[in-house]
């Protein structure tokens, strides 16, 4: 055995060991350095350091993958302190805010790991596994925290600098911002890394803590509120985890890969719970949609491109090995279930960040349904929708940011002439949602995929398709909205800080050329992921799974290709003079160049206006949204029940 | 221009109606073209809703103050090339508005007529004659020929006779 | 050689074949209403005369979305004609519709909005109905694949009878035929002046008219294919189809939206749901 470990296994494994070091670290560091810069301009310099160190980091440690580090039993203590002592300031922050059931909640999980340190003293035997490792999931998400997450980073720096303008000088508390945003990355890279419960444990505290501080960071009474129950929502998570550890270790493995190994299904069920309060899923959904009061920073990066896909990335690590179980249909019930109520949801909504809260509810419901699925087609979707949503959605994010701070309405009813006042983000926006919906992008290749994916599960397919169907309806009339446009509009670039803009256009170019590869990159990458995560799968799946990517994929990119080069063909031979108002009956009062007013009665002029559907009666949030819960808990309490049946 | 393009053009006349300021005799009577006894569809023609699609502007009655406004808007969203057709006394004088105290006149003070039908209201059958007069004149203009402008119908009321004439006269 | 003589038959005679039918709906329209009619290639002339008229618009983004309403149209065909995957074509249609909807939602326009705003009600109303025949499909053939239609002992009309039947109803919703022409119908009977198409003009118009051969052709496609293998009868029910479609046009009232989402789901959609759950039940027991 030593003789094989020679010097290039060495260093191989200190290799492997700083990657990680580095993942998790260097974050943190650039956090507290942000935090500490006396001036914005050195804040901002760490900030754009750190995010361009850790996607250089991030990217790097993709390259060595497959790998896993092993280290000594000193970890453990290590973990449990660090656990510990995050469980306290959680505790420290909910007392702040008279959060007593959190503070409750917090005893109750130091409990549960003084008896899990207690036992595990007791001596039970434990397999000993690498506590961290990056296999290709891993290596996916890790290279979207850091590279999509270091673009947020840089885009949060401008945004701040206008933010704190309108809102008066508070440099102590951006400060303070950065210090939480940056040390982030670490915590989030940490979480996909670990493959030891008791570190996920740690960094699924940490995420949490995490994602309080920035949704608590405007200290608005509606923003502290909004806090307590993300807090109090994620800690119930946090608890079922570390429930999830004492049963794991009972049953002798102390990893996700035991787990995985071992088959404990009741683990597994505990941390799908857990996930399902990470990912936002019904009936635990709500905080997401307090969260939305936070900087949109905060919401691009932590709640729809990376902290909110840990749940669903847990899911997607266990599921291969629990294939074909009972709890794997009502996984992928409830997956569809949330995939379908929050894309209805979305319909009924103005509110842009709203809608994007929904649409995150929903495509996370999506993945968690492809998890329960338990195909490699269904897998490959999954991973699809991880990569191009993260993408997309934070685009997004950031483009309603922008918005927000030029016309100071998050409504989409006010975003008409968007086009005319805003030209850049306008078209990225559209952009954007275009990549959501439409083909040759990924998003709908997944949704495609899931579809045929789920067709041997009538109820899941069902889910589906109502899902997408109605996930076109709200991105459409989004759409619609945006580029209404006044007719002779002058288009004229819209003042941001630079910093803003560019982001903004590298990550449209990501998320166009990104999507534009779909089928390579499934083809390149999803394809083997998919193979590797189900080496045992059936022949009829894995040709499922190869049918996919052999789609006509031509037409796909040729036609709406020749569309958009008639188009832009059209707009450059564009004569202004064939320009006219739009039909009024005649009654057009050309005054303005955004409004459409007519004349009416007694001469007066009126601004002819149709707003979108909502369907305000039909799809009432209010009136929904309890039974949804009332139903979601029905299936979890099933999925306990599928527990105690077997 | 036996069979061209041009005459192909000829093929579809689609018209927009506009009522000005119409007693609503001349429009009755339009619509009148449409049914199985006259059936202008036989030539192609269609009615359409608004003037983005249309080849004819058909106006009937005459121009006011309030609707000179939007007889233009609706005029300038017309795609060339294209053909305005009044139909009735009205659209070409004011008809028995003439005189009144808003009252511009013919529609000719706003937008330039190619074909008048007169009467009050025009038979259908005359009406159909104005549209595929305007259809030459659509063809003409499609190919870049001049075409004539609109001559008004000269109407010549015959003197009253009868018991009335005398008191009329005396009046 | 099979590859390019299909892509030539859909790309260039269907949309022929689209514009006689649309010529020949005309023309029985007509004389069913006691008149002559127009000549039967009216839209050929329509579309010559639209082409040759000023393209006005209201503004440069609209001009994009009808061009992709007819790629996508387009697309629809050649990826079924190919034997792609249906569930792709599926969406491709959608796409062409919607692109309809957003181009006319992005002008300012209250009566293109709201014609916009009803295909969207259109699309959610015969959407399921779509769905449920590539579900039935799939249940009959065992792939998503279209070329798998092709290669069945029995058409698919024996096992997706119910399927069919709301099939029909859908039908008269994207061939915008009363009662369901809510959002912009084609000839002379005007709803919302013209809805979605109403602020595109000459050129513009005329490739949504071709699109609209197009899609005749492939929704009577469809028709003909439940009878695959019996093609000729396929062809003669997908005429009859077609007639039927025109006449309970002219004899019907047109609906109000929420009206024809209802009418819709409860009774065709349900049917449909009835023959997919039949093929569910008998798949399972089979095997
Ligand atoms: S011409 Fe006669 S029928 Fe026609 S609008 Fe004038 S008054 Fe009425």
């Amino acid at each position: 055995m030593e003789a094989l470990i020679g010097s290039q296994g060495l260093t191989k494994m200190t290799r492997n060991e700083l990657a990680v070091a580095v993942l998790v670290v260097l974050p943190l560091v650039g956090g507290a350095l942000a935090w500490l810069a006396p001036w914005r301009w050195l804040r901002s310099a760490v900030v754009w350091l750190t995010a361009g160190l850790s996607a250089a980091a991030g990217v790097y440690a993709v390259t060595l993958l497959p790998f896993s580090v092993t280290l000594g039993s000193w970890h453990e203590v290590v973990a449990v302190v660090c656990e510990l002592m995050l469980v306290g300031l959680v505790a420290y922050f909910a007392w702040d805010e008279r959060g007593w059931l959190i503070v409750g909640l917090c005893a109750v999980q130091v409990g549960v790991l003084i008896f899990e340190w207690l036992e595990g003293a007791g001596q039970i035997p434990v397999i000993k596994d690498a506590v961290f490792c990056l296999d290709g999931l891993a290596g996916a998400l890790v290279v979207i925290i850091n590279v999509i997450g270091g673009l947020i980073l840089v885009y949060a720096t401008g945004y701040m600098k206008v933010h704190s303008c309108h809102g008066g000088g508070r440099g102590a508390r951006e400060g303070r911002f950065f210090l939480v945003l940056t040390g982030f990355l670490g915590l989030m890279n940490g979480l996909v890394l670990a493959n030891h419960l008791g570190w996920l444990s740690v960094f699924w505290e940490g995420t949490t803590l995490c994602s309080f501080l920035l949704i608590r960071h405007e200290g608005t009474p509606e923003a502290r509120g909004n806090a307590r129950r993300a807090l109090l929502i994620n800690v119930f998570g946090g608890v079922v985890m570390s429930l999830a550890g004492v049963v794991a270790q009972r049953g002798g493995a102390e990893s996700l890969e035991g787990v995985l190994g071992s088959r404990l299904t009741v683990v597994f069920v505990l941390l799908c719970i857990a996930a399902l309060a990470k990912s936002a899923q019904f009936p635990l959904q709500s905080w997401l949609l307090g969260a939305m009061v936070a900087p949109t920073p905060v919401s691009a990066l932590l709640h729809s491109a990376t902290m909110v896909k840990a749940g669903a990335y847990l899911v997607l690590r266990l599921a291969p090995a629990f294939e074909g179980s009972a709890v794997m249909d009502v996984i992928a019930l409830i997956g569809g279930f949330s995939f379908a109520v929050a894309a209805a949801l979305a319909v009924s909504q103005s509110n842009a960040k709203r809608v994007l809260a929904y649409s995150t509810i929903s495509n996370l419901g999506l993945i968690v349904a492809c998890a329960g699925i338990g195909t490699p087609l269904a897998y490959a979707a999954a991973l699809m929708i991880v990569c191009f949503h993260a993408a997309s959605k934070g685009l997004l994010f950031l483009c309603v940011g922008a918005i927000e701070q030029e016309i100071g309405s998050r409504d989409i009813e006010d975003m008409g002439s968007l086009l005319h006042t805003m030209p850049l983000t306008a078209g990225v926006t559209i952009a954007g949602m275009l990549t959501m919906l439409v083909p040759p992008f990924g998003m709908l290749m997944s949704k495609l995929m899931a579809i045929e994916a789920a067709i041997e599960a009538p109820l899941v397919v069902l889910l589906v398709i109502a899902g997408s169907a109605l996930t076109v309806f709200f991105w459409a009339k989004w759409i619609g909205r945006v580029q209404t446009v006044s007719y002779h509009a002058r288009y004229r670039l819209e003042r941001m800080p630079r910093s803003m803009m560019g982001v903004l256009v590298v990550l449209c170019a990501m998320v166009l050329g990104g999507g534009l590869g779909s089928l390579a990159i499934y083809r390149q990458v999803i394809e083997p992921m998919a193979l590797g995560a189900f080496p045992h799968a059936a022949e009829k799946a894995v040709a499922a799974l190869r049918a996919a990517g052999q789609l006509h994929s031509w037409p796909i990119l040729v036609f709406p290709l020749l569309a958009v080069i008639a188009w832009l063909v059209t707009v450059w031979r564009f004569n202004p003079g064939y320009v006219r108002l739009p039909y009024l009956a005649g009654e057009n009062r050309d005054e303005t160049e955004l409004s459409y007013k007519f004349t009416s009665v007694k001469d007066e002029p009126v601004v002819a206006w149709a707003t979108s559907l909502y369907f305000r009666r039909t799809l009432n949030e209010e009136r929904i949204t309890p039974w949804a819960n009332l139903l979601a808990w029905l299936l979890v309490l099933s999925l306990l029940g599928v527990l105690g049946g077997r | 221009m036996a069979w061209s393009v041009h005459e192909l053009l000829g093929r579809s006349p689609w018209f927009v109606h506009y009522n000005c300021n119409s007693c609503n005799g001349c429009d009755i009577e339009l619509l009148a073209c449409l049914t199985p006894l006259y059936d202008v569809e036989r030539f192609g023609m269609l009615h359409v809703g608004n003037p983005k699609h249309a080849d004819i502007l058909v106006v009937t009655g005459s121009v006011n103050h309030r609707n000179a406004r939007v007889l233009q808007n609706v005029y300038a969203q017309l795609p060339t090339p294209h053909v305005v057709v009044g139909l009735g006394v009205c659209t070409s004088s004011g008809g028995v508005f003439a005189g009144s105290y808003n009252v511009l006149g013919g529609v000719d003070k706003v937008i330039p007529v190619d074909v008048f039908v007169p009467g009050c209201p025009p038979r259908p059958e005359a009406m159909m004659d104005g549209f595929l007069r305007a259809v030459e004149i659509l063809k003409r203009k499609s190919a870049g020929l001049p075409s004539a402008p609109a001559e008004k119908e000269v109407i010549t009321v015959a003197p009253p006779s009868g018991p009335h004439a005398e008191e009329s006269d005396a009046a | 050689m099979g590859t390019v003589m299909a892509l030539f038959f859909v790309v260039v005679v269907a949309p022929l074949v689209g514009l006689v039918l649309n010529g020949a709906d005309r023309v029985v329209t007509a004389r069913l209403q006691g008149r002559v009619g127009p000549p039967l290639l009216q839209p050929l002339y329509d579309l010559v005369k639209l082409w040759r008229k000023e393209p006005l618009v209201v503004n440069r983004v609209q001009i994009g979305y009808v061009y992709l309403h007819l790629a996508f149209m387009v697309m629809t065909l050649v990826l079924l004609a190919l034997g792609g995957d249906m569930v792709l074509a599926l969406f491709a249609h959608a796409f062409s519709a919607l692109s309809l909807v957003i181009g006319a939602s992005s002008v300012r326009s209250p009566f293109s909005r709201i014609g916009a705003q009803r295909k969207i009600m259109q699309m959610l109303a015969y959407e399921p109905v779509f769905i449920l025949l590539v579900v039935g499909i799939y249940l009959r053939t065992g792939s998503f694949m279209a070329s798998a239609v092709g290669r069945l002992d029995a058409p698919l009309i024996v096992s997706l009878p119910l399927v069919f039947l709301a099939y029909l109803v859908a039908l008269e919703i994207k061939l915008e035929k009363s009662p369901f022409d809510v959002a912009t119908s084609h000839h002379a009977h005007q709803e919302l002046v013209k809805g979605v198409t109403l602020e595109y003009a000459g050129p513009y118009l005329a490739l949504i008219e071709v699109a609209h051969f197009y899609e005749t052709f492939l929704l009577l496609g469809i028709v003909a294919a439940f009878f695959v293998r019996q093609i000729w009868l396929g062809v003669g029910v997908a005429l009859v189809v077609y007639a039927g479609a025109i006449v309970v046009d002219n004899v019907c009232a047109r609906l109000r939206t929420t009206w024809m989402v209802r009418c819709l789901w409860t009774v065709p959609v349900m049917l449909a749901v009835c023959n997919i759950i039949w093929l569910y039940v008998r798949r399972t027991q089979g095997g």
